[in-house]
């Protein structure tokens, strides 16, 4: 605090106090300097959630919009006759599965040459290729739709584009040029008659397609195994899944009415729960969030199923058990693996890592791994060695620390009651800094799934959501993250479209979720701490 | 049970047997993590010198080290192949009047060298830290002096704390909209120093902290009981003593800003700049109005957004060493210093 001299106090702090500015003392006035610098964190936090929201807070609007014009230009009608065919191309590839476990049943089991197996399998084929082929007539119904709903949504999209124009100008005052700015506006009622009017077709095509499935799939050709039998048997029953839907999906098209509003949730529910994350395609964006946080979550699960124990496990050494020289030469090496740059390990994945897992992947005694042998060189499992390496470090860090602040006479008092130093360790060493080794895991889960470079360079950057019906083995399927996405797309975007505003609602999501897990941690220490005294 | 030599030795049992097997695991844990840092270091180590030292004099290649990138032709002549980077094919074409029309194999990027990016990375550590320890032991100054404990104490550190667990790529995404748009700076040097500064802001301030912290209280003290003001203690007293601390701490703060792509993406760096920044500039200003190359993001660039072929595993492995080179350098000198400094002031 400024202790400003009383007018009469002697002469040599007079020099103390005489200066003045905005009738502060030079002592305050150097207070108030240092606040203002602390006061930076507080407004750079600030400044980030303002201009995150700033470019990212438009995206609702756009997606609302771009939700209805897929209502208005029929592109939702189109969808549900298409969502019909994709299941059939869904069964159509159970059956292709099929023929290849007939095939390998045929070579490896049969002893069978290839030509051989094929001829086997001729009939199967047949009835496959019937199969595949019943679903034309709707196939065509569909292609024909797609085009006029494009056609549509291409003369909306350039009428809007027309108003963008004509506000401009007459933001730049230039009514003259604007009025000559032709605008007809899209008549949904009269543009969406013809595919409205395919109805009729699509019954028949729908009824056809029913009843040749219903007949090839009862004239099915029977299996040499009972277990490929069994396969078969759960196809029919799928496809007799697939055929009582049919009234669903006529009763859809038939309920279908352009002037539905699209609920006002529906635009933040489409990107929170949305699972499909596309853009730039010919027919409909979408920006679902799911499958980048799925990819997030799997990568950051996979890096701290590998990194908490080691991490751990090391700090427990170090702090407890190593001697003393162990000790020095151990904590510099790791603070040093902290220092590597996450894009040489994200090259290191790529150049070394990738190969070198497939590799190992693909040796016989390890087959038994699930999902091994994998051919996709980049996949979450690369991501989250390499991830894990990057997490260890801070890990191992705030959980020695927490380690270290166990009173020493917790220790003694163990030890002095006979236990060994096992016993110690585990059951009250760990205990007692139990709070401060869950803290630091959290840290090291918010640094993992903060990182961006490893996961751009090394998760395999497939936008899909990972296919967890195949259980363990979903680890070796490649994904894109939530930070991977940003960093791909932020330089390819039209700066203000809609794209470039949800990269940046993922990075408010991904912000909140960062301050969310410190919040964690930080409260965890708190509440758990056990009381020292 | 056999008689024991003496009564206090230690005597093998199922339990003793246990522990000495958990205790390897956690060892081996340790060496894991040891090992595997070793096995990165040692691959791009030993793949990387061969980029950057030769087996000729001047045994360094020089090339690589002080010149832009170039692309690389690659075409046979008179039987045998050649590999040219672009400045000495148009030379090697002036000369040979017959090779005007050779057929020739272009890979971008795989000659020349990495210099630009090297002054790049060198520009934004320097200009990024420099903000970064204004700031940052200004606050630190503030918190541990002045300070007293209270709502506004703690919703500082609270900040601090929050803005130490923001993503990079998020660190990204602001820059680029505040400086880059909002400011109209574009990609730029200036825009990138910020960004950085502030993302290794809590780095700073923490570290500056406890050099201060730990300057004894008699310090501050005596110089009060003297007569002298606050901050003629701190300037005389305080920070003198402080600074090495937080200056060596603040290394490790280095190898941070040089490590991070994320958020110079899209705030400063650019793919290929083969001017350096301080040359073909019309006004002073422009120099800090001007994207730069920057190692990482070069690592980036030639390992992921160029086709991949035989010639550009070089340039990726010689960019990783020199870059991995200058980080670890920094790292190491920032431990070697900070446990000197421990074993220096004792008090």
């Amino acid at each position: 605090m400024a202790s400003p001299a009383p007018a009469d106090s002697a002469h040599f702090i007079a020099h103390k106090g005489k200066f003045r500015l905005f009738g502060l003392t030079l002592d305050t006035c150097i207070k108030v300097f240092f606040g203002g610098n602390a006061v930076v964190s507080i407004i750079v936090l600030a400044l980030i959630t303002i201009f995150l929201f700033r470019e990212g807070a438009g995206f609702f609007g756009q997606n609302r919009q771009n939700l209805k014009v897929y209502r208005e230009a029929g592109l939702e009608y189109v969808d549900f006759i298409r969502a019909q065919q994709d299941d059939h191309t869904a069964l159509t590839r159970y059956l292709s599965d099929l023929r290849l476990r007939q095939f390998q049943h045929f070579t490896q089991h049969q002893h069978l040459t290839p030509a051989a197996a094929n001829a086997a399998l001729a009939g199967f084929d047949e009835f496959a290729g019937q199969y595949g082929d019943a679903v034309e007539p709707l196939r065509t119904l569909v292609s024909d739709l797609t085009e006029q709903a494009t056609a549509i949504k291409e003369r909306f999209t350039v009428m809007e584009d027309r108003k963008t124009e004509r506000a401009q100008l007459l933001a730049a005052g230039k009514a003259q040029a604007a009025a000559e700015v032709g605008i007809t506006p899209v008549d949904f009622v009269a543009e969406l008659k013809p595919i409205l009017g395919t109805l009729p077709a699509y019954r028949e095509a729908s009824a056809d397609l029913a009843k040749r499935l219903a007949g090839i799939v009862a004239a099915a050709p029977a299996m040499p195994t009972p277990e490929l039998q069994a396969r078969l048997d759960r196809f029919r029953q799928l496809t007799a899944e697939y055929l009582a839907g049919f009234p669903a999906v006529a009763r859809n098209l038939e309920t279908w009415d352009y002037r539905r509003p699209v609920p006002a949730t529906q635009e933040f529910s489409a990107f929170l729960f949305g699972r499909e994350w596309v853009t730039a395609s010919f027919w409909q964006d979408w920006y679902g969030v799911i499958p980048l946080v799925a990819g997030s979550l799997m990568v950051s699960l996979v890096a701290l199923v590998l990194a908490v124990p080691l991490g751990v496990g090391a700090a427990i050494y170090v702090n407890q058990i190593a001697s003393p020289w162990e000790q020095r030469l151990i904590k510099p090496c790791i603070e040093f693996i902290s220092a590597v740059p996450s894009v040489v390990l994200g090259f290191f994945g790529i150049a070394v890592l990738g190969q070198t897992l497939r590799a190992l992947s693909q040796q016989t005694w390890l087959a038994w791994v699930p999902g091994f042998p994998y051919s996709e060189r980049l996949n979450i499992l690369t991501a989250g060695c390499l991830l894990a390496l990057l997490a260890v470090p801070t890990i191992f860090t705030l959980a020695e620390d927490a380690l270290n602040n166990v009173p020493r006479s917790f220790k003694e008092a163990s030890f002095a009651l006979g236990a060994t130093r096992l016993q110690t360790v585990m059951r009250i060493i760990v205990p007692a800094s139990l709070s401060g080794i869950i803290s630091a895991v959290l840290l090291g889960f918010g640094r993992v799934i903060g990182e961006t470079m490893v996961v751009l360079l090394c998760a395999g950057n497939r936008i899909a959501i990972p296919d967890f019906t195949a259980g363990l083995a979903v680890i070796t399927q490649p994904v894109h993250t939530m930070t991977g996405i940003i960093a791909q797309e932020m330089g390819e975007v039209v700066q203000g479209s809609i794209h470039y505003r949800a990269l940046f609602v993922v990075g408010i999501l991904l912000f909140f979720l960062s301050l969310a897990i410190n919040y964690a941690a930080q409260h965890i220490v708190r509440r758990y701490r056990i009381s020292i005294g | 049970m056999a008689d024991p030599t003496h009564h206090f030795q230690a005597r093998p049992s199922a339990l003793r047997r246990s522990e000495s097997a958990i205790f390897w695991l956690f060892r081996g844990a340790t060496y894991l993590v040891l090992l595997c840092g070793a096995v990165v270091f040692l691959n791009i180590f030993i793949k990387g010198l061969s980029t950057v030292f030769q087996t000729k004099a001047p045994f360094v290649n020089t090339t690589f080290l002080t010149e832009a990138p170039e692309s690389l032709y690659v075409f046979e002549w008179q039987g045998k192949k050649m590999e040219m980077g672009d400045k000495e094919f148009r030379v090697f074409k002036e000369r040979n009047p017959a090779a005007a029309n050779v057929k020739s194999e272009s890979y971008v990027y795989c000659a020349g060298g990495i210099f630009p990016c090297i002054v790049g990375t060198v520009l934004l550590v320097i200009g990024s830290m420099t903000i970064a320890l204004t700031l940052g032991v200004c606050a630190a100054v503030y918190l541990n002096e002045y300070a007293r404990d209270g709502t506004f104490i703690r919703f500082v550190r609270l900040a601090i704390l929050n803005l130490a667990g923001v993503p990079s790529i998020v660190f990204g995404l602001f820059g680029y909209g505040m400086f880059v748009i909002f400011f109209g700076w574009n990609t730029s040097l200036l825009a990138g120093w910020f960004t950085l500064a502030f993302m290794v802001l809590p780095v700073v301030i923490t570290a500056s902290e406890e050099s201060l912290k730990a300057v004894p209280k008699g310090f501050r003290e005596g110089s009060l009981a003297l007569g002298a003001t606050k901050w003629q203690t701190i300037r005389k007293n305080v920070l003198p003593y402080a600074l090495p601390g937080i200056l060596t701490s603040s290394i490790l703060g280095i190898a941070r800003v040089a490590g991070e792509t994320a958020p110079i993406m899209f705030t400063a760096a650019s793919v290929l700049r083969t001017q350096l920044p301080w040359q073909g500039l019309t006004r002073w200003t422009d120099f800090f109005f001007q994207g730069v190359m920057a190692l990482p993001y070069h690592i980036y660039v030639v390992s992921a957004k160029i086709p991949q072929n035989e010639y550009t595993e070089r340039v990726q492995y010689g960019t990783a060493f020199v870059f991995l080179f200058i980080v670890a350098l920094t790292a190491a000198a920032s431990i070697v210093l900070r446990t000197r400094l421990r074993n220096r002031y004792k008090w």
